[in-house]
């Protein structure tokens, strides 16, 4: 029979164990929509570089495929773990963060292209390093990373080059994050 | 008195049941490839403890084939599940102090 101490410490390692798994679990799916979205909103930078007067239909478009993608890969990831990673809550988070970031930009803030192109960025950012802090640090350091790039783009990089990079800055910061995040 | 589960008490056993357990019963069960990084075991070291497992009925394996790629999947059984859980409900009641 074991002592009291050794038998902490077994509850420590499965204690620890459980938390590997859920932050694995995390990884799991959070990887797929990173790249999901990281490919999604390069798209849409190159498009609205391309087609400057089509923004708005350009990132509905990327709004709506992103969302759809999302729900099935939820439900794919569901039918395998038993856990749904993008549910009916989350959907409607996402939306509320999207009203209020366009009455931010567009309706008190009446931001510029360039303004906007940085502000949503960062607005994203923002809910990504908060759910980091409950979820896993990742998060956080991809969150960082992409808001001190999108600021050096913002601040230093002159005239049109802004939108491709952005493109590069937030949709490949996305794709890399979450390869990052599948091996780890 | 309950006794402790020499079987699940072996440290990777351990760590291997921990995580399969910590999944919901519906769910698949984890792969070996990510039991294998999870647990930071060797391939053999991983394979000989789940057989011991599997002979247990405390895991069930399947193998089946992704594209081109062969997966291992190893999920707990409900007797697995519930072993597991006196086991836990043991090592309580030993830092409670009621037993040890």
């Amino acid at each position: 029979m074991i002592d009291s101490k050794q038998a902490s410490e077994a509850l420590a390692e499965i204690d620890d164990m459980v938390q590997r798994v859920r932050r694995s679990r995390v990884y799991d799916i959070a990887s797929q929509m990173m790249i999901l979205w990281g490919a999604l909103v390069f798209a849409g930078n190159i498009a609205t570089w391309l087609q400057p007067r089509e923004g708005y239909p350009i990132w509905l478009a990327v709004y709506v495929l992103g969302l759809a993608g999302s729900f099935a890969i939820s439900a794919s990831r569901q039918a395998k773990t038993g856990v749904r990673g993008f549910d009916r809550r989350m959907f409607v988070a996402f939306l509320l963060c999207i009203a209020f970031g366009y009455f931010c930009a567009l309706v008190l803030g009446h931001f510029s292209p360039r303004q906007q192109g940085a502000f949503w960025t960062i607005y994203f950012m923002l809910f990504y390093a908060l759910a980091g802090l409950w979820l896993a640090y990742a998060f956080v350091a991809i969150a960082v990373c992409i808001t001190m790039l999108t600021l050096v783009g913002y601040y230093f990089v002159a005239g049109d080059a802004f939108v491709p990079w952005m493109a590069v800055v937030n949709g490949v910061g996305l794709i890399g994050g979450g390869l990052w995040m599948r091996r780890s | 008195m309950a006794e402790l589960d020499d079987i699940i008490h072996q440290p990777l056993r351990l760590k291997i049941m921990a995580a399969l357990n910590s999944l919901p019963a519906t769910a698949a069960g984890l792969e070996f490839s990510r039991l294998k990084k999870l647990t930071g075991a060797t391939d053999g070291n991983l394979g000989a403890h789940i057989e011991t497992l599997a002979k247990a009925g405390y895991v069930s394996v399947e193998k089946a084939f992704v594209g081109k790629k062969p997966q291992t999947t190893v999920t707990a059984t409900a007797a697995g599940r519930g072993a597991f859980a006196r086991h836990v409900a043991t090592l309580q009641e030993i830092i409670a102090g009621r037993q040890g």
